[in-house]
This record gives structure tokens, C-alpha cells and sequence, in this order.
């Protein structure tokens, strides 16, 4: 009994210390950001002795970050409705529907999955240069709309509904419509919402893209934004710290809200991965 | 009214290269309560299925009523269907499972609360309407499935073996409910099942089927006593009936004389109208209930499992040639496990089929 419990007390230290190590940037962040930019250079402590919030007003009111939420905000939303609506019909025409070279789709929506995506930097700038749409929320938007996993994990869990739940259905008198929306999707709101955050979470954290296909301050996201402002006000770790951790403020609000999903979202993804 | 039987002709279906229904004619008359049986792999779940439009006909005509529905949709030929495995809609309330198809026929609020909560107390479920099924018992939930069937009010309800998921009390008691809801209701119900007490209870006519075809139909007791064909005498009865080879050793002026197959002290008189010739072989059927224990002079049978259900018993023994053979006992309780005992059939009972499996009459 007792050597039980010191080896669960010994357990509960290890971990407490690993999430001390690993929270220990994120704090540091915080209390950066809580000093004015001289003391920073003078003394890197990292107790929180100052309450000095000029840097997040500094930040708020001189850079364009509320326009850039905005653009993370919309373009995210955009993106994880449209890839949730057309992944999940994709997946249910592959699960569900029978017609010819449904096997060979399939197989063509897997192996799109092995392209890495920044091979297709290029040709897609290049497209989007073409198509008029540098510079906007669509030019942002459509690469990113291709999220073969999304597909892959719908159709298995579509494909796992009995088949008898099904023909109730056509029997009840509901068509491929009422299916998908009425059975189908409800019974996969665990998964959906699942598919939903990690979508919007690459979306919102995607870097490389948005930086290639916007040039305009205006039309930013927030991780591009964020080196604007380094280069706007030269070494200036109090507004930086500030801006990183405003860009982060809403997916860290969003973990602790939808935690056990996002922990859900993630081992799915990565099963489908691994 | 107007008829709502269902009428199969020359029905078949192949899955492939195999064909699984081979041209099933049948009618069933409005209001009839009809049991398909027969074999497991025999095709039942798919003529099911193809009456209820789930898998479409190869070939053939089906009616319901003096509609040709073969090619129409699941929906539109009135036709309700009830599943061994419930197939509820986990995510909703008792309530919206049974309102699901009123609510995509678009029907006002007020016809749907009152067809639901009325098929509801049909089934003893008004004060569960607000549960989700997987908190109801197996009999509740299958209560559900067929509320869902009867708040169509559908011309024709479909079953497919509908109460074998339950525990043997609930199905007795279902099985009587279902006889109910069928008087109540006067809607064409087809029923498949494995259970012969299902059969033989519920329904007006039972179909037997096999590799697709349909062996014999008719009324339990009609298929019971008068079997066409050794198929069917021996699917039709628990325990079922016993076989014995013979041979024709004589002519009777009613009938024949059949001697069993190596015993040639066992012979029998049995009544019959046409009398294949000397020599023949045949194959005897004899019904459990209607082998006697004598005295003496009969088959010596060789009893090594005697199965007591209280008012009655099966003994379970051999033949001297080795041929298994049941017998039934009443109220006897002296146990013949390890005996030999001697017995003879009642003449008038023995069935009698050809080499082919044909009756001979
Ligand atoms: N979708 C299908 N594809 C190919 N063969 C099928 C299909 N459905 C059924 N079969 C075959 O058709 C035959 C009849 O099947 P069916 O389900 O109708 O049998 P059943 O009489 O209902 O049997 P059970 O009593 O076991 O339910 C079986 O041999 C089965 O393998
Ligand atoms: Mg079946």
C-alpha cells in the first residue's frame, strides 16, 4: 500500500515537473509582456513584480491586429465549414453510394493525402496570381480547403452505421438528403466537432501560405501579422510577447473550453496519420 | 377496402453469378398473417427485403394490391418494415423515432402528437416517449420498431425475425402481442422466423422455403399433418419427424407393406392410395407423438437421452441397424435413460415419400 503510493507520488512529481518545463515558456511570455521594454533589457527576471500593460495597448492601437483577427477569424470559419460540409459529403457519396469507380476516388483521396502540401506552393501561387485572388480572403481560403483527412475519418465512421438503420430510413421515406443530414451527420457529432477544431487549428495557426499570398497589410493574418510588427518596432520583446499572446488568446481559450475534443481530435488524427 | 394482399410472380434474384431466389409465386390476401420459414441461407431475409424494395428483383412481378410496385421505391409502396436488430435511431427520443417518417411526410404538429401517442399506448409506451432507446430493455425497444411501423399505418408490415434478440419470456409474451396488434390492426403482416412455435402460432399461412423455392404453403396444422415433401415433414415439427428406409415388401388391399431397411422383422401395413411396385424404395417418416411404447413386437430402440420437460419427454435412442430416432412420452416419469424399449408407430400416421423426397399418398 504504501510503496504504492510513493511510487504514485513519485509519478504525480515527474509530471508535475515535465509540465513546469513545459509551461515555463508561455509564462515567461506572460510576464515579458507584463514589463516595460526597458526593464526587459536591463533584467530578465521572471518573477511578475510589474502590472504594466502599455505594451498590449501599444500593440492593440498601433498595429492593425483587430483587422488581422478579423481575417484569422473569417478565414478560418470559412475554411472549416466549407472542409467539414464537402469532406464529409465526399465521404458519404464514397461510404454510401454505389457507382462506378467509387474504389478508384477513393484511393485517388487517399493518395492526395501523400502530397506534402508545400510542394504546391508554388503552382498554387501561381494559380491564385492568375485567378485575380492575391491579396484576398478566397486567395487565403481555397488551398486549404483540400483535407483529404477529413474524408478518410468520415468515411470510416459512416462507414461503421449499420446498414439496417439505413434502410429504415429510405423506408420512413428519406432520400440521400435526409440521410446524410438527419442520421448520418447527427450520429457523428463527436467526430464533427473533433474534425471541426482541428481544422480550424491548422487554419488559424497555418503561417507559410497566408504569408505567400498576402502582401497588403490589410489583408494579414494574425501569424503573419505578428512579424510586421517585429519589423515595425524593431527588438521589442514586450509587444511582441503581447501580440504572440493575443494571436493565441483564442485557440488557448477554445482548448479549455472544448478540451476532451481537442484531446480527441488530435489521437484521431493522429491514428489516421500514423 | 381496397386490397392490400401481396402478390409474388415468378419472383427471382441472384446476387452475381448466384441465384438466391429462383421464381417464388405467392399470394397473401389482405389481412393475412404470413410466416416465411426454412433454413438459415435459404433466402427469406431477401424476399423480405425485395417485397419492402431494400434489394432490388432480378426478375418477376410484385404486387401489392392490384399495384406493380416491383420498381418503385422502398417508400412509396406502403410497406412498414421492422428489423431483427430494431435499427432505431440512436439520437432521438421514442417520440421522434416514431414521428421520423410523419415529420418527413411534412404532416402538421397536431397529426403527428396524436399518431404517435396513440400508437404509443398500443404498445404500452406513453411514459417512455421522452427516453432515448438505449435506455429502454430489448422488449421496449422492439415495442419502438414496431410503433415506428404503425404510425405509417402502412398496407403491409414486414418482419424480419423480430423477437429473437429477446430473452425467451419477453418473446412469448411479444409473440401473443403481435397476435393482437395483427387482429387490432387487419394489416397484411409477413413474418420470417427460425422459431417453429412462431409459426406455427401466428400465422395463417406459412411459406417454407429452400435454396429458393418455395417447398409448400399453407396453414401450420395443413403443413403439419399433410407434408408434400420430406423437406417440408421434417422442417415442420420440434422435435422433428424420424426417417426410416423401407422397401415396398407387398401389396395390402389399401395400401402396401413396407419393411425397414435391414430389419426384416419390422414390417408395417400402411394405408395408401397409389402403391409403388414390389421392391421400392421408400422412406418412412414417423412423427415423434406417434410412436408408442409396447410390449412387445415393435422397434427396439435403444434410449440414450431421455429429455424430461415435465409434461412431456423426447427419449432420444437408436435403432439395432443404428437409424437415431425420438420418441415422445406423456406424463410418463420413469426414467428410460439406458433402457431398451420396444416401439410401433400408428399406421395411419406414417407418412410415406420416394427416393426423391416426394409424398406418396
Ligand atoms: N448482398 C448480398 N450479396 C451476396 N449474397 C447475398 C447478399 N445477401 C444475401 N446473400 C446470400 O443470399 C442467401 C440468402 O440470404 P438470406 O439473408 O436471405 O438468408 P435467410 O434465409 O434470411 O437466412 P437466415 O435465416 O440465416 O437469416 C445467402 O446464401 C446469402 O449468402
Ligand atoms: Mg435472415
Amino acid at each position: 500500500m504504501t510503496a504504492k503510493r510513493a511510487r504514485n507520488l513519485a509519478f504525480s512529481a515527474i509530471v508535475l515537473i515535465a509540465a513546469a518545463i513545459w509551461i515555463f515558456p508561455l509564462y515567461w511570455a506572460l510576464t515579458t509582456s507584463l514589463r516595460s521594454e526597458n526593464r526587459i533589457i536591463s533584467d530578465a527576471g521572471v518573477l511578475i513584480d510589474e502590472l504594466n500593460f502599455s505594451a498590449y495597448i501599444d500593440v492593440l492601437s498601433t498595429s492593425k491586429l483587430p483587422l488581422w483577427y478579423l481575417n484569422s477569424v473569417g478565414t478560418s470559419v470559412i475554411i472549416t465549414v466549407i472542409v467539414l460540409l464537402t469532406g464529409m459529403m465526399c465521404a458519404y457519396a464514397l461510404s454510401q453510394l454505389r457507382f462506378p469507380g467509387r474504389q478508384t476516388l477513393y484511393l485517388l483521396v487517399v493518395a492526395s493525402f501523400m502530397v506534402p502540401v508545400p510542394a504546391l506552393y508554388v503552382a498554387q501561387f501561381v494559380l491564385m496570381n492568375d485567378l485575380d485572388m492575391v491579396n484576398t480572403w478566397w486567395g487565403i481560403i481555397l488551398p486549404q480547403l483540400i483535407v483529404p483527412v477529413v474524408v478518410i475519418v468520415y468515411k470510416q465512421f459512416f462507414d461503421a452505421i449499420p446498414r439496417e438503420m439505413r434502410e429504415a430510413v429510405l423506408l420512413d421515406g428519406g432520400g440521400e438528403f435526409v440521410l446524410l443530414f438527419k442520421l448520418y451527420l447527427p450520429l457523428n457529432w463527436g467526430i464533427t466537432a473533433a474534425l471541426a477544431i482541428i481544422t480550424f487549428i491548422s487554419a488559424w495557426n497555418n503561417f507559410f501560405w497566408p504569408f505567400l499570398v498576402v502582401t497588403s497589410e490589410d489583408m494579414m493574418t494574425i501569424p503573419v501579422g505578428i512579424t510586421q510588427v517585429t519589423d515595425a518596432f524593431g527588438v521589442a520583446y514586450a509587444r511582441m510577447m503581447a501580440l504572440a499572446l493575443l494571436a493565441a488568446a483564442p485557440v488557448i481559450i477554445g482548448y479549455l473550453i472544448f478540451q476532451r475534443r481537442v484531446t480527441e481530435a488530435v489521437m484521431i488524427s493522429a491514428g489516421v496519420k500514423g | 377496402m381496397q386490397d392490400t394482399g401481396v402478390h409474388l410472380r415468378d419472383v427471382t434474384k441472384s446476387f452475381g453469378a448466384v441465384d438466391v431466389i429462383r421464381g417464388v409465386d405467392m399470394d397473401i390476401p389482405r389481412g393475412q398473417f404470413a410466416v416465411f420459414v426454412g433454413p438459415s441461407g435459404c433466402g427469406k431475409s431477401t424476399l423480405l427485403r425485395m417485397i419492402a424494395g431494400l434489394e432490388d428483383t432480378s426478375d418477376g412481378q410484385i404486387a401489392i394490391g392490384a399495384r406493380d410496385v416491383t420498381h418503385e421505391d422502398p417508400a412509396d409502396r406502403g410497406v412498414a418494415m421492422v428489423f431483427q436488430s430494431y435499427a432505431l435511431y440512436p439520437h432521438l427520443s421514442v417520440f421522434e423515432n416514431m414521428a421520423f417518417s410523419l415529420r418527413l411526410a411534412k404532416r402538421p404538429r397536431v397529426e403527428v402528437d396524436e399518431k404517435v401517442r396513440r400508437a404509443a399506448g398500443i404498445l404500452k409506451l406513453s411514459d417512455h416517449l421522452d427516453k432515448k432507446p438505449a435506455q429502454l430493455s430489448g422488449g421496449q425497444r422492439q415495442r419502438v420498431a414496431i410503433g415506428r411501423a404503425i404510425v405509417r399505418a402502412p398496407d403491409v408490415f414486414l418482419f424480419d425475425e423480430p423477437l429473437s434478440n429477446l430473452d425467451a419470456e419477453l418473446r412469448v409474451q411479444m409473440r401473443l402481442e403481435l397476435a393482437r396488434l395483427h387482429k387490432q390492426l387487419g394489416a397484411t403482416m409477413i413474418y420470417v422466423t427460425h422459431d417453429q412455435v412462431e409459426a406455427m402460432t401466428l400465422a395463417d399461412t406459412i411459406f417454407v422455403l429452400q435454396g429458393g423455392h418455395v417447398q409448400q404453403h399453407g396453414a401450420p396444422l395443413d403443413l403439419y399433418d399433410d407434408p408434400s415433401n420430406r423437406f417440408v415433414a421434417g422442417f415442420i415439427g420440434s422435435p422433428s419427424m424420424n426417417f426410416f428406409e423401407a422397401t415396398v415388401a407387398g401389396h395390402t388391399k389399401d395400401g402396401i407393406t413396407a419393411q425397414l431397411a435391414g430389419q426384416p422383422d419390422q414390417s408395417f401395413d400402411i394405408p395408401l392410395r397409389h402403391r409403388p411396385e414390389q421392391g421400392t424404395v421408400l422412406v418412412l417418416g414417423m412423427r415423434p407423438e406417434h410412436l408408442m411404447v409396447t410390449a412387445a413386437g415393435g422397434m427396439r430402440v435403444t434410449v440414450d437421452v431421455a429429455e424430461e420437460l415435465g409434461g412431456v419427454s423426447y427419449q432420444h435412442g437408436t435403432l439395432e441397424g443404428g437409424e437415431a430416432v425420438i420418441f415422445q412420452q406423456t406424463g410418463a416419469r420413469h426414467g428410460m435413460h439406458g433402457t431398451v424399449q420396444t416401439v410401433t408407430p400408428e399406421l395411419a400416421r406414417i407418412f410415406v415419400f420416394d427416393k426423391s423426397g416426394d409424398r406418396v399418398r
